[in-house]
């Protein structure tokens, strides 16, 4: 199946969600253009690439590979901008102390507004035969990001927000246009998450996962009879059965998301001293051939 | 300074990124303590099943519950074992719970608990949950059992979210303009205010639908005469911070994201001028081996390649480890210990290993300088 033109990545904190996001954007824009959304402030995916960034909105990383800082609080500033056509009536909302005190009471509405610039993005990207890949929030916000919708339309029965929610709906259950994309490490914890992560999307919002992508798979090293043969040198036996431990993780951990309908991608760990652009290039390889742009 | 001593601590919070194992570092600190002979009092915010099962505590543990800590040895030179009480942190039922009882009448107390402003406010406003885990420590510490309290904070993006929880929750409620909304027109002569206020609120319900305006002033109605009460105990919460037997700790890993997110943690609390006691690294990488060893020994000199390439590696993730440190080092404040909490071989998992991991940190234990080869 064609590859959803807007993937959302996320999963446990500490999996890596930045790196693979920025590694997943590099490998797109080998063939296609793309566009990697930043929602963390501090832009962690686009710093990983190089990307300088203009004004604190945007940049480049390459040819076809475009950077943005999406903030929820610009989504609500753009909303109030189309929904009151008159500049002086939004501006005079939204400096408003009080608008400011209900909408921060209503939190759901900036995330909501921002996923509604996401299926715009979405759209947009499939219109022009581009991709856009998303650097999300942890797995727990993203549950609570892409629940919203549902949310929003509880309270607000009649009206734009209603409309909004209902084509946001129909858009996060669309393969062709969105889809979800997990990373994970080879440790219990995080898979175990990224496991129930998967299952809640698909049961209570009919999110499909696209992938998980295993992140940090040491190299095959010792064989089993090389690891018994190690006599003595304690601690240099303990770190090689650490990589062993990881190695046996990721397989079990292959097994377990093939059985949950999850297509698993792996990523070699890369034992460097810093993570920069060659070393999400290199990661950007192996994506570009498991998750190739249509 | 490389210990980390909390003997004469009466408050404990752990705050830093989400993911760092805040709560793993809390409920060690807590063990520790309990096995020098200490009544504490542990508070966690969403812990990992696998943490709430070691501590004994399930969905509803939202009152103390003793922990046993018969299998755990007590610490050297403690003369008795004190104990340790666990509990999970529901802002929702201990917002209900406060509602209910600063409200005027319980009719009132239950038209704020079921407006839809409220479930908004109570489930998601970014605060909420930290101003219950104030409320929480509050009731905490006025136990006359209360020694020692550990705080396990909930995830947030900025140090600030849970300190100035108090603050920004007293003055949405406290707010002028909110009160106008609720109050009957022009009650304090400022009609234009009010009017304004009013225009804002209906123009959005028009084009969007939420129907918010009514809902507001039903909610701010229903919570006039509970401000006084609220405005009390933060106050009160506040002070409990900046107190002289309060330790802050600011909790990260290694990772480069991770400790420049602690790097702005440890500015925010200068600013807010809370003192940080200890900078502690969780799941630091432990030291490695040498590499003559493996030269020495006396084995088929392909798995002696192997081996040293395997040490190689992690000697290269170390690096990038010690790389971290050195801006951590840049941005500890004056007067902390920067403190490592080593990783163990698994994920910790049960009441040993958690008190493994807090007399490692009450010993202490200090990164390696960063080596220039």
């Amino acid at each position: 199946m064609a590859l959803a033109r807007l993937l959302f990545v996320t999963g446990k904190g500490g999996t890596g969600k930045s790196t693979v996001a920025a590694a997943l954007a590099y490998a797109l824009s080998l063939g296609r253009p793309t566009i990697l959304a930043d929602l963390d402030s501090r832009m962690s995916a686009s710093m990983l690439l190089g990307a300088p960034m203009t004004g604190g909105a945007g940049g480049r990383a390459g040819a076809t590979l475009e950077v943005v800082a999406l903030s929820a609080h610009a989504e609500l500033e753009a909303f109030m901008r189309r929904i009151v056509p008159v500049a002086a009536i939004s501006r005079r909302m939204l400096k408003s102390r009080t608008f400011g005190y209900v909408t921060a009471a209503l939190p759901g509405l900036e995330a909501f507004l921002m996923l509604e610039r996401l299926r715009i993005m979405g759209g947009d990207a499939a219109l022009e035969d581009r991709y856009v890949v998303v650097d999300g929030p942890a797995s727990g916000s993203a549950l609570e990001l892409l629940a919203v919708a549902r949310g929003v339309k509880g309270i607000a029965p009649v009206g734009s927000l209603n409309r909004i929610a209902h084509s946001v709906e129909s858009f996060l259950v669309d393969p062709e246009r969105f889809g979800v994309v997990l990373t994970v490490t080879p440790e219990e914890l995080a898979i175990r998450e990224a496991l129930e992560l998967s299952a809640a999307l698909r049961e209570h919002l009919g999110i499909a996962t696209v992938a998980a992508i295993m992140n940090r798979i040491p190299a095959a090293l010792f064989s089993k009879k090389e690891l018994e043969e190690i006599d003595g040198l304690e601690a240099h036996l303990a770190l090689a059965h650490r990589r062993e431990r990881e190695r046996s993780a990721a397989g079990r951990a292959r097994k377990e998301f093939l059985r949950a309908g999850v297509p698993m991608i792996e990523l070699e760990m890369l034992y460097r001293p810093a993570m920069g652009r060659p070393e999400i290039a290199e990661l950007g390889a192996t994506l570009a051939a498991e998750m190739p742009a249509r | 300074m490389n210990r980390l001593e909390l003997a004469g601590c009466k408050l404990a919070i752990c705050l830093g990124p989400g993911g760092v194992g805040k709560t793993t570092i809390s409920a060690a600190l807590a063990i520790d303590g309990a096995c020098n002979g200490r009544a504490v009092d542990v508070m966690t915010v969403d812990p990992a099943p696998r943490l709430l099962d070691a501590l004994g505590l399930n969905a509803d543990a939202s009152e103390p519950r003793e922990v046993a800590l018969d299998s755990i040895a007590l610490a050297a030179g403690a003369a008795r074992r004190g104990r340790l009480r666990a509990l999970r942190l529901d802002p929702r039922s201990t917002f209900d719970a406060i509602v209910r009882r600063y409200a005027a009448t319980p009719a009132a107390a239950e038209a704020i608990i079921s407006g839809r402003i409220y479930a908004n406010l109570a489930s998601a406003f970014a605060g909420v949950a930290d101003y219950m885990a104030m409320e929480k420590l509050l009731e905490l510490a006025a136990e006359p059992t209360a020694d020692f309290i550990v705080l396990d904070t909930p995830p947030a993006a900025e140090a600030l979210d849970f300190l100035d929880a108090p603050r920004r929750l007293l003055e949405l409620l406290g707010s002028r303009a909110v009160s106008l909304l609720g109050t009957r027109q022009g009650r304090f002569g400022s009609g234009v205010v009010d009017l304004a206020a009013r225009a804002v609120l209906s123009a959005f319900d028009r084009v969007t639908g939420l129907k918010l305006l009514g809902d507001v002033q039903a909610f701010v109605r229903n919570f006039e005469g509970m401000y006084e009460g609220f405005a009390e105990r933060a106050s009160r919460a506040r002070a409990m911070l900046h107190a002289e037997s309060t330790a802050v700790i600011v909790v990260t890993t290694a990772e480069a994201g991770r400790i420049a997110q602690a790097g702005e943690f440890i500015a925010a609390l200068r600013k807010a001028e809370l003192r940080v006691r200890a900078v502690i690294v969780n799941r630091a990488m432990a030291d490695l081996p040498n590499v003559a060893e493996i030269s020495r020994a006396k084995m088929p000199a392909a798995l002696k390649r192997k081996l040293k390439r395997n040490l190689a590696d992690y000697a290269a993730l170390k690096t990038r480890e010690a790389i971290s440190f050195e801006t951590l080092r840049a941005a500890m404040p004056a007067g902390a210990a920067l403190m490592l909490s080593s990783e163990l071989e698994h994920e910790p998992r049960t009441l040993a290993d958690l008190a493994q991991i807090g007399a490692r940190i009450h010993r202490g234990q200090e990164p390696m300088p960063l080596r220039s080869e």
